[in-house]
């Protein structure tokens, strides 16, 4: 049954990859978690579309974040395979919880410490549900952002487990310095290390490099995802975010 | 006679209003990005004493115009705790004309 299993795992490839893992709605990463707010009573929408060159598929991972407070946030994630099509293209949903347990902010940057907790609930009778633990912490300093993200998800009955780990550093280009007043539009870089693992195989690494462009109201980003092992396939990602 | 008072009636209310008028200089750690900081312009926006919010990401500050009632500054520290901010200061900032 395990085996059945990992082959469902497999055919959904990069979609089971952000099932459980939907970036935080104000990721600064692109595919990592951060422990940056989403305010209470506020939600961020998220649209990622990914595609796989060798697997030649290509997913819309949708993603919503509510704020209950500043330092709770409920995050969704629903992926969904546009093509190739067929059967089993709406993938499970995940339901996060995010709690951030220590936050030191300064002048200069913030350092936060974030605690997951939730479940992947499937949306197909032949798969089985999961529950998912984890933690994110961020420091932002200046011009530099650090975002470091665990994550393990255990299977329930034949649904294997899974793990990811994203270490994401973001470098803001432009504007070098901010202006005294008013907001100004960013341009980041990305260059993350990414970890996939399911049970019974060895965890993919992967190298991510990508530009953000941010703008109060929205984010728009895009990247490259390379394996350094086992497939070797590359993944080319592009998404944006709103706030209301 | 008419016409002028209709003129000038709307300039005296204006100039009436605006010299009751504060500005509130809150420094705020913990703001990093542009989007982040809609956060906290959300907050303000949402009261109705709030007339106008500026954001500083290099002071690490932002400025409340505000209507004749000013909102407390418990009512301002916890709109930035709930925006996901650390308040480190709140000034009122005297009025130009006084």
């Amino acid at each position: 049954m395990k085996k059945n299993s990992l082959k469902l795992v497999s055919s959904f490839g990069y979609i089971s990859l952000g099932l459980g893992f939907i970036n935080s709605a104000y990721s600064m990463g692109l595919r990592s978690f951060v422990a940056l707010p989403v305010e209470k009573g506020g939600s961020v929408i998220r649209f990622q579309l990914e595609q796989a060159k060798d697997a030649n598929t290509d997913t819309l991972i949708t993603s919503v974040a509510y704020g209950f407070t500043g330092k709770q946030t409920l995050l969704l994630g629903v992926p969904y395979r546009l093509s190739p099509t067929g059967s089993n293209r709406q993938g499970d949903v995940s339901a996060l919880y995010r709690h951030i347990v220590w936050q030191q902010d300064r002048f200069s940057g913030t350092d936060r410490l974030g605690l997951l907790g939730g479940v992947v609930i499937p949306t197909e009778n032949d798969r089985d549900p999961a529950v998912q633990a984890g933690f994110v912490f961020t420091h932002v300093k200046n011009r530099h952002e650090i975002d470091i993200d665990a994550v393990y998800q255990a299977g329930m009955e034949s649904r294997v487990d899974s793990a990811r780990y994203d270490l994401s550093w973001q470098y803001r280009l432009s504007p070098v310095e901010y202006p005294d007043w008013g907001i100004t539009q960013e341009i980041n870089s990305v260059l993350e290390l990414n970890g996939r693992w399911n049970e019974g195989s060895t965890m993919t690494q992967q190298l991510t490099a990508g530009v953000q462009w941010i703008h109060q109201k929205w984010v728009f980003e895009g990247g490259v995802v390379n394996d350094l092992n086992n497939t070797h396939d590359r993944l080319y990602l592009i998404s944006t975010r709103f706030h209301f | 006679m008419k016409v002028w008072l209709l003129t000038i009636l709307p300039l005296i209310l204006f100039i009436s209003s605006a010299s009751n008028a504060r500005t509130i200089e809150v420094e705020v750690y913990g703001m990093t990005c542009a989007f982040c900081v809609d956060n906290l312009t959300r907050q303000f926006n949402k009261m109705e004493s709030v007339s106008k919010v500026d954001v500083s990401l290099k002071l690490k500050k932002i400025r409340l115009e505000t209507d004749e009632e000013l909102p407390t500054i418990e009512t301002i520290n916890q709109a930035i705790i709930d925006a996901g901010f650390t308040p480190i200061k709140v000034t009122i900032l005297p009025d130009e004309k006084e």
